[in-house]
Formats: structure tokens, C-alpha cells, sequence
């Protein structure tokens, strides 16, 4: 019997083909990694290099918008690096370093940039290598302003609660206040550290929790602002339609699936059918039932998904997403039934939102339909004085400009109107047109309900959007939209 | 159907074309007129293996140049007596291959170097606590064991290329070998301790190891031995499905079902899916050389991929698996934990890398990846010689498959030429995998970059691979008898075929 003439002989060169093409896409893979999403990860505040360095090496400053320094790096008299805190009012934002805790904060999200691990294309780190080692270190604008902070901290005074307050043109953030606030140089000076970082863990009042970005609240009545954005964009309502049910629901409440939604009645407007600014301006919970059942879940769910619910939403710190329904529901959007989807309109149901959020919701309306990314870091500073801007960055339209026009007549209804100001005259700024909403979450048991106001003004060309929290803080027209207008005043009193 | 078992015969018969031991020419008889004579007696130089060889420890000494400068600031070696030791060990390794005289591959050794010197200058690198053993009074670290466990896999690597001159008991007893590699699966089973939630480790007494390396040695010989003996069957019997697609009769797709079970198996029984892919791969590999028959491999790795994706549907391990290779990022500080640090560290690495020694960040004198000696070692060498580092050791590993399949390919029988490819790729996929693996190109696994981790099962195992694979690059002198075909037809057959290589060419 012959020997074939070794066949094996010719396949061991496609074997070979397929082990060579297996080892490029190895090398592929390396390359990826190491060279395409190198700087993203290089510089992420998980790097273990990053993190290790933040532990130990001086930081660049932060500053405030207008130059203020709210963050600075001293040394111990052995050298230890160690920061300090202008105010106890910034710990929110601003965050904290220490070498035994690690970071929160603004000083983790840009520990790899204050830290000088960053800044350089693959190239000229390569060529860097063979250089003596430069100090990288940046600094950090941030579009927060010390005064405002300060000043909502002290108006929140012992209150658990937040104000969010941002540029809607561009979403610079300017105020970002959590109460309680907390002593973030104590947690950073290597000789209190400890005592204090075991003292915050330990209050009940959860001082490191960002009730800003991470605070879920039942949002109550300012979340009718979502369905008045849904019910527009969808084309389901018009700013003339009005409910012929909607006055005698008033006072034995609204017949939903065999559940009746009830409401408060307004004396005021006796039985007259609302259309969208009379109800947003009396705040009316049957009007904006009848309005989320004709919007539907799937468009209640999408346009609030286009304002930044159900994921966290893109920020600088860490975010909580807001959330319509506890999803898993038959009907579109994820809601059990009419009853809920009814509820949730108004902003009750299973609703949950962070204060950041809502603030966003007004900022859109005030933006003229156009949500931007909110953001604190404006720009860096390297050690030579160069400024490197970060720019601003739209998250996409959500409701087309003659809709949203409708939106910001209704609330500036509720604000400045005949019975609007019944609710919510606080929030008025003497000789500036302002728009807002309320709300008063009922939270069940027998708490009090969460105080809301989200706003913005001039109503005309807004520059200013706000939303305040408070917890436990009563009605919102009581509570809320009084910070928020003193909030205001001062934010027009510190324009020239 | 198969030549005659023999390998360097020692005692070369009379009318042999070439003189045993001296360099042959095209089939004309000894040039050298070198007197018949057993092959270990006469030295052969071995030229090309020594400059590779000065080569590669040029290049693992500028890297303990470099790990030396960055920990001290002196330029000095960071271990002078561990890269003495360790030059020391592959000169002597030459010099026994030079002293007996076969005719040996010249790259293996070098290139396998290349690989160990790089794993050796990780291991110095890394904190030595990582392994501790206590041998007598005195305690041995990380990078000394290491260099143990190199001095003994060079002793083995080394023995077998010289001693293993007939490959009859490898061949004869194939089931033999089957029975033993499934024993040694069921007493992986059975008495194998639970690490990291695979069942890999044996431990018995003060000796332990991972079967699964020595399984995969085993498992290619047995497969070079079954499909060397049926692979025209398993070609030319086949059964028409429909139009081109055709599959061979039921009773030859036993040994693939056979061989799919095992992988399975090991996944779900072991939880070891880095070594069912390896195996699994490697048997494709043999049947696709075997049979010619790419439709039969293709279909094999799908069916393993389905089997894969049915086996998570059911197990939770196998699921999460998969799970933390899609999104390592949906649990960070947990399961997807070690693969994001390893994303890290490629990504701190960049093109060339922070230099031996100036990477690996410590949080609290813990690394970043708990088991970069043993399961990331790529990820070091990404950190701290870049993408650059990373692609020599490819390049390494690439050089051995090269070599390997080349020996295959110049082999005398199916079963050499099975058996050689087998090993170089044993040793190529196994790297594959686990590059794969830290790279996040495909589900993470758990076994060994050969050469460079750490560990003595490794290292032995590999070194078998390597000494088998030099063993069958020597041709020895021209098999006598019948089955040989004449010469002009030889001449025919060279021209014939295309993936003769340089050795071959000098025949």
C-alpha cells in the first residue's frame, strides 16, 4: 500500500493562516485597549493608578465660576499632602479627598486631571518617557457659584432637601446644595479624618448621600410639567383642550377602571372647564388625569425617557435614574393599569424623581424644548495658566418650540397669575417675569409631604432654571417656592 | 498504512541512504563519508539555536537592566544571580543538544526562551509574597520558584529531545493514554480542590498540580493516534445530506460526539471552560488536518458554541461567564472585577508601555488584579511593555506554532505529523485563549499563558510539549524498507508539495 504524498502536508498552511489570523485579532484586541480607549480608561476615576495617586499626590485647585477657590492643597508638616475646603457648603458638589477614604465628589470624577495623569495623546506620552517628568497637574473651573451655594444651604437650614440650579442655555450648573452638609476638610486632614468619616457613616441624616443626583422623591404636581411635554409633543392634547367631567370629578372624584382619583377642589374656579394654563395654574390633579390617559403610557414613557428618566442621567457626579413606573406592568410604558397611569400623571403612582432631574424638566421648557447636558467642570487650567473650555452639549429636543411656548405661558400662570400666586407667590421675583410649578407629594403614613418648586425666569428669555426639594417640607407653595424665589432674587440681584 | 515506528534508530541499518547523525544531502548518499555510528556520539554544532539564544538573553538581560534601574536607580540587573542562573541553564541545555548530535530544530528552544525570560522577569517583578514555599530552613518567593520550576521544565524539555528516539509506545497504546486521561479527569473529580470555584487543582500531599495540563499532552497524543489510523474512513466514507453538505457515517461522528461531551463536561463538572475550549479546539484542528474536511470542524465549533450557549441557559456559573464577557462593567467591584483591572492595565500601558516595574498601581499593597501571575500575566506585560511587549509575546508564541507545524509538515507518517502539529498548536491556542480572555475578545478563562505564568504544572506540562516537538523534528536517518518510495518519486513528491520547509529542503 503507497503512502499518500503527504496531504497533511498542504492543510498545515491554512491551519497556520488560521492560527495567525487568530493571534491579529489578539493583536487587534491590544491595540484597542491599549491605544483607542487608552486615554478613556487610563484616566477613569476606577484606574487603580488613579486612584493610587489620588491617595498621595497634590491635587490642582477648584474654582468656582468666578475664580473663588473652593479646594486647595496643603501639606502636613511631614509632607503629607492633604486638602482643604472653603465651606462646609460646597461638600455636595465638590467632594472630598482623603488618603485613607478615597474620593467623592468632583475630586473623584476628575481625580485623574487634578492629579496630572492625563492630558497627553499616546504619542507625546511616549515621547515624555524620555523626558524629566512634568507636573501635569490641572485645575478645575466649575460653573458653581459659591455665593448661590452657600446661599440655598442656609435657606434649606435644618431641613433634609436640595436645590438645583442651572444656566438652561447651557446647562452650566450653579448651585447643587444637599442638606445636610458635612465638614469635607475634616474628612480630608490625616489627623481628624477618621473620627469624622465615622461620624458621617454613622448619622441617620446620611449627610454623604447627593440628595441632588441620588435622591429619588415622589415628585407630586411638578411632574404634571412631564405630562403637559408628553400630552404637547404627542399631539394628544392642545393647550385649548379642556375635560367637560373635569369640574363635577372635582367633588366626588374621577371614575378610572372602578378606582376614583380624587382632588382637592378649587373653590375658585368654580365649574369651569379647564383648558392646560387654567389647570396648570390651579394645579388641577383631574385635568392632568384626563390628560395622561388620552397621552397614553407609551408616550407618557417616551417623552419622559427624551427628558432623562429610567437611566442616570449624563452628569459629572454619580446619578439615580428617575423612574415613571416599577416597570414589569402590562400596558405600554410599563404601568399595571389606567388607575396608576391616571395617578402618575399627576406625579403620585409609582413616580420617582431626583431633585436633578426635575430641575432638568424645567430647564428643557426654558431652553425652548431643548434639553442640554447639565454639567459643573467648565474648564481646566494647566500649571502655566492655559485654559482648556470644556464646551456645552445638547442631549436633543424634546418638544418642538410652538408647544413648549404653550408650556411656559401655563406656567408662568401658575406663578404670576390671579390664582397661581394664591399657591406660589414666593417664588415671584420682584420686576422679572418667572415661571414654575409646584407640587406636594404625598408620600403615605403620616409624614409630611415633600415640598416642590422647579422654575425658571425670565419667563421671556429664561437664564435661570431651578428646582427645590424639601423633605417632609409641607405644601410646596409654603416651603419650596419661597426658597426658590429668594433663590432667584439673588441670582438677578448678582447680575450687572 | 503507517511507516514504521521507528525514530532515530540508533543502530542505523546497512544500505540506509544517509549516514546517521551527518548532514544529508538531497537523498544522495553521506557526503561527509563519516563513519556509521550511534547519533548521540558525534557532536553536531548548532549555530543558529546559540545566536538566537545570545539573542534572547541580551534581551532578557536589558530587561533586568531596566526592572534594576527602576527599583534602585543604579543600572545593575534587579536579580544578577537568578538571569546568571538562568543564561546558565540554556547554555548548558545547548550544549547537551549540541553533544548528542541529532538534528534537532534550531528555533524552539530560543523562542520558548523568549517566552520564559519575559515570564521570569514578571515574576521577579511582581511582589514576592504572591507564592510562598518553605523548602528546608530557607524560603523561596515568587520569581525564585519560578526559576525552579524553569530549571526543571529545561531539564525535562531537554531530556526528552535527547532520550526519545521511538515514538512506538506513544503510538501503540493510544487507549491506553485515553484511559489515563480520563482517570486523571475523574481524580480531578473526585479529589481536586475547589480554587476561584473551578475544580482544577489536585492536592496530594505536599504535591500539587493541575491534571489539565498534563491532560492536554495526553489528549493530543491520543487523538494524533485514533485519527492517523482512521482518517480516510473519517474522509471518504460520507454520507450525502443535502447537495455539498455532507457528514460522515454515524458510527466515525462517535469520536466527535465523544470529544464534545468530554469539552461540555468539563465546563459544567470542572467549571474549567478554558481547557474544554482548548481541547476541543485543538481536536477540530487535528480532524480538519486529518480529513481535509473544513465543513466537519466548522460544524464541530458550532456545535460547541451551541452547546455553550444551552449549557448557560441552564447553569448560573456558565451564565455569568458569559454575563461578565458581555458586560464586565454591570458588576465592577464584583464578578466583572479582575477583567476590568485587566482592561485597565492594557489601557495604562499604551504603545510601549511604563517600563518593568513602574506599573501595576498597589491600593493598600494589594494589585490591581489579584491573579495577574497566574491568569494575567498578559495584562502586566500590556501595563508595562505596552502594546509593543504584547505583540513580541504573540510573535514568540507564533514562532512555535510555526515550528511546530513545519516538523508536522516534514513528518514521515500521519501520526509524527498529526502528533506535531497537535503540540505546537496545544501551545498556540492555550496562549490564544487566555490572551483572548484578558483582552475580553472572548469569555474569560482560567488557564495558563504557557511559559510565562507561574506555576510548576505549566511549566512541566509545556516543557514536555517542547521537548516532544524537538524530539520529532529530528528525521534521524532515512527509514529503511519498503514503504518508503524511491527515490525519483521522492523527488516528485517534494516538488509536489508546497509546505515542505527549510529542513525539509535540505533532505
Amino acid at each position: 500500500m503507497m503512502i499518500r504524498e503527504r496531504p497533511l502536508a498542504g492543510r498545515m498552511i491554512g491551519l497556520y493562516l488560521v492560527v495567525v489570523l487568530a493571534f491579529g485579532a489578539i493583536a487587534a484586541g491590544a491595540g484597542y485597549w491599549g491605544v483607542v480607549r487608552a486615554d478613556e480608561l487610563a484616566s477613569s476615576p476606577n484606574d487603580a493608578a488613579v486612584q493610587a495617586a489620588a491617595r498621595m499626590a497634590t491635587r490642582g485647585r477648584i474654582l468656582d465660576r468666578d475664580g473663588t477657590v473652593l479646594a486647595r492643597s496643603r501639606r502636613t508638616d511631614d509632607g503629607t499632602p492633604y486638602r482643604v475646603y472653603v465651606d462646609d457648603a460646597v461638600s455636595t458638589p465638590v467632594g472630598y479627598a482623603s488618603s485613607l477614604y478615597g474620593a467623592a465628589g468632583l475630586e473623584r470624577a476628575y481625580a485623574a486631571e487634578l492629579t496630572g495623569q492625563t492630558g497627553a495623546d499616546p504619542l507625546s506620552r511616549v515621547l515624555a518617557k524620555f523626558l524629566p517628568p512634568a507636573d501635569r497637574r490641572l485645575d478645575l473651573r466649575t460653573s458653581l457659584s459659591l455665593d448661590l451655594q452657600r446661599l440655598a444651604v442656609r435657606l434649606l437650614g435644618t431641613d433634609r432637601g436640595a436645590v438645583v440650579m442651572l444656566d438652561p442655555r447651557t446647562g452650566e450648573v450653579l448651585t447643587m446644595a444637599s442638606t445636610p452638609v458635612y465638614d469635607a476638610s475634616a474628612v480630608a486632614a490625616p489627623a481628624t479624618s477618621k473620627k469624622a468619616f465615622a461620624r458621617l457613616q454613622a448619622d441617620d441624616a446620611t449627610p454623604l448621600l447627593n440628595r441632588a443626583t441620588l435622591g429619588r422623591y415622589v415628585p407630586g404636581s411638578v411632574f404634571k410639567i412631564v405630562t403637559a411635554i408628553a400630552g404637547l409633543g404627542s399631539g394628544s392634547v392642545t393647550p385649548a383642550t379642556t375635560y367637560p367631567e373635569q369640574p363635577a370629578a372635582e367633588e366626588d372624584g374621577l371614575l378610572v377602571d372602578g378606582y376614583r382619583v380624587r382632588d382637592g377642589h378649587h373653590p375658585f374656579t368654580g365649574s369651569t372647564a379647564l383648558d392646560l394654563t387654567g389647570a396648570t395654574e390651579v394645579s388641577c390633579n383631574i385635568w392632568y388625569a384626563l390628560a395622561g390617559l388620552d397621552t397614553g403610557g407609551a408616550n407618557l414613557d417616551a417623552f419622559a425617557r427624551r427628558l432623562g428618566f429610567e437611566k442616570p442621567i449624563p452628569f459629572d457626579l454619580p446619578t439615580a435614574a428617575s423612574q415613571l413606573t416599577n416597570g414589569g406592568g402590562p400596558m405600554a410604558g410599563g404601568f399595571l393599569d389606567d388607575v396608576e397611569l391616571a395617578n402618575a400623571s399627576y406625579g403620585q403612582g409609582e413616580v420617582l424623581a431626583t431633585p436633578l432631574q426635575m430641575a432638568l424638566v424645567a430647564a428643557t421648557v426654558a431652553n425652548g424644548g431643548e434639553l442640554m447636558e447639565p454639567r459643573l467642570a467648565t474648564a481646566f487650567i494647566d500649571r502655566d495658566g492655559r485654559e482648556t473650555t470644556i464646551g456645552s452639549h445638547s442631549l436633543g429636543r424634546v418638544l418642538d418650540a410652538s408647544a413648549n411656548a404653550a408650556i411656559v405661558r401655563a406656567m408662568t400662570q401658575a406663578v404670576e397669575g390671579e390664582y397661581g400666586r394664591l399657591f406660589t407667590d414666593g417664588a415671584a421675583v420682584p420686576g422679572v417675569t418667572t415661571a414654575g410649578k409646584s407640587g406636594t407629594a404625598q408620600i403615605g403614613g403620616t409624614g409630611e409631604p415633600h415640598s416642590w418648586f422647579i422654575g425658571f425666569a425670565p419667563a421671556e428669555a429664561p437664564t435661570v432654571a431651578i428646582a427645590v426639594l424639601v423633605e417632609n417640607g409641607g405644601r410646596g407653595g409654603d416651603r419650596a417656592a419661597p426658597l426658590a424665589g429668594r433663590m432667584l432674587r439673588a441670582y438677578f440681584d448678582r447680575q450687572p | 498504512m503507517t511507516g514504521p515506528a521507528s525514530l532515530a534508530d540508533p543502530a542505523p541499518r546497512a544500505g540506509a541512504p544517509a549516514g546517521s547523525g551527518a548532514p544529508a544531502g538531497s537523498g544522495a548518499p553521506a557526503r561527509s563519508g563519516a563513519p556509521t555510528l550511534p547519533a548521540f556520539a558525534r557532536p553536531r554544532p548548532r549555530p543558529r539555536e546559540l545566536v538566537l539564544l545570545l539573542a534572547v538573553l541580551g534581551a532578557v538581560l536589558v530587561g533586568s537592566l531596566s526592572l534594576g534601574l527602576t527599583r534602585t536607580g543604579r543600572l545593575e540587573p534587579a536579580d544578577p544571580v537568578g538571569f546568571a542562573l538562568f543564561a546558565a541553564g540554556l547554555l548548558v541545555a545547548h550544549l547537551v543538544l549540541v553533544l548528542a548530535g541529532r538534528r534537532l530544530d534550531q528555533v524552539l528552544l530560543p523562542a520558548t526562551a523568549f517566552l520564559a525570560g519575559i515570564g521570569l522577569l514578571l515574576m521577579e517583578r511582581l511582589p514576592q509574597g504572591l507564592v510562598v514555599q518553605e523548602v528546608g530552613s530557607t524560603t523561596l518567593g515568587l520569581g525564585e520558584l519560578q526559576l525552579v520550576w524553569l530549571g526543571l521544565a529545561l531539564v525535562v524539555a531537554t531530556t526528552i529531545a535527547v532520550g526519545l528516539r521511538s515514538d512506538r509506545w506513544l503510538r501503540l497504546y493510544k487507549y491506553t493514554w485515553a484511559a489515563a486521561g480520563l482517570l486523571l479527569l475523574l481524580l480531578t473529580f473526585v479529589f481536586g480542590s475547589e480554587v476561584n470555584g473551578s475544580r482544577l487543582t489536585i492536592d496530594l500531599g505536599p504535591v500539587s498540580g493541575q491534571p489539565s495540563e498534563l491532560l492536554k499532552v495526553i489528549l493530543v497524543v491520543f487523538f494524533a493516534a485514533y485519527l492517523a489510523e482512521n482518517r480516510i474512513l473519517l474522509a471518504d466514507a460520507r454520507v450525502r445530506i443535502a447537495g455539498p453538505i455532507s457528514v460522515p457515517p454515524l458510527p466515525y461522528l462517535a469520536p466527535i460526539g465523544a470529544m464534545l461531551a468530554l469539552a461540555l463536561g468539563i465546563v459544567v463538572v470542572q467549571r474549567d471552560l478554558g481547557a474544554a475550549l482548548l481541547f476541543y479546539a485543538v481536536f477540530l484542528a487535528l480532524l480538519f488536518l486529518a480529513t481535509g474536511r473544513l465543513t466537519d470542524a466548522v460544524l464541530g465549533l458550532i456545535l460547541f458554541v451551541a452547546g455553550f450557549l444551552a449549557l448557560a441557559a441552564l447553569f448560573p456559573h456558565v451564565q455569568q461567564r458569559l454575563a461578565i464577557w458581555i458586560d464586565p462593567w454591570s458588576d465592577p467591584l464584583g464578578a466583572g472585577y479582575q477583567l476590568i483591572q485587566s482592561l485597565h492595565a492594557f489601557a495604562r500601558g499604551g504603545l510601549v508601555g511604563t517600563g518593568l516595574g513602574a506599573g501595576l498601581p498597589e491600593t493598600g499593597g494589594r494589585l490591581p488584579v489579584p491573579a495577574v501571575h497566574t491568569d494575567f500575566p498578559l495584562a502586566a506585560i500590556g501595563e508595562e511593555l505596552g502594546v509593543a511587549g504584547v505583540l513580541a509575546v504573540l510573535g514568540g508564541y507564533l514562532v512555535i506554532v510555526e515550528r511546530g507545524l513545519r516538523i508536522a509538515a516534514s513528518s514521515r507518517d500521519d501520526f509524527r505529523a498529526l502528533l506535531a502539529a497537535g503540540l505546537a498548536l496545544v501551545v498556540g491556542v492555550q496562549a490564544a485563549i487566555i490572551a483572548g480572555g484578558n483582552l475580553r475578545l472572548i469569555p474569560l478563562t482560567g488557564i495558563t499563558l504557557p511559559f510565562i505564568s507561574y506555576g510548576g504544572s505549566s511549566l512541566l506540562a509545556n516543557a514536555l510539549v517542547i521537548g516532544l516537538l524537538l524530539a520529532l523534528s529530528d528525521r534521524g536517518p532515512a527509514p529503511p524498507g519498503p514503504p518508503r518510495p524511491p527515490r525519483f518519486a521522492r523527488l516528485r513528491g517534494r516538488h509536489g508539495v508546497g509546505a515542505r520547509g527549510a529542513d525539509g529542503a535540505a533532505r
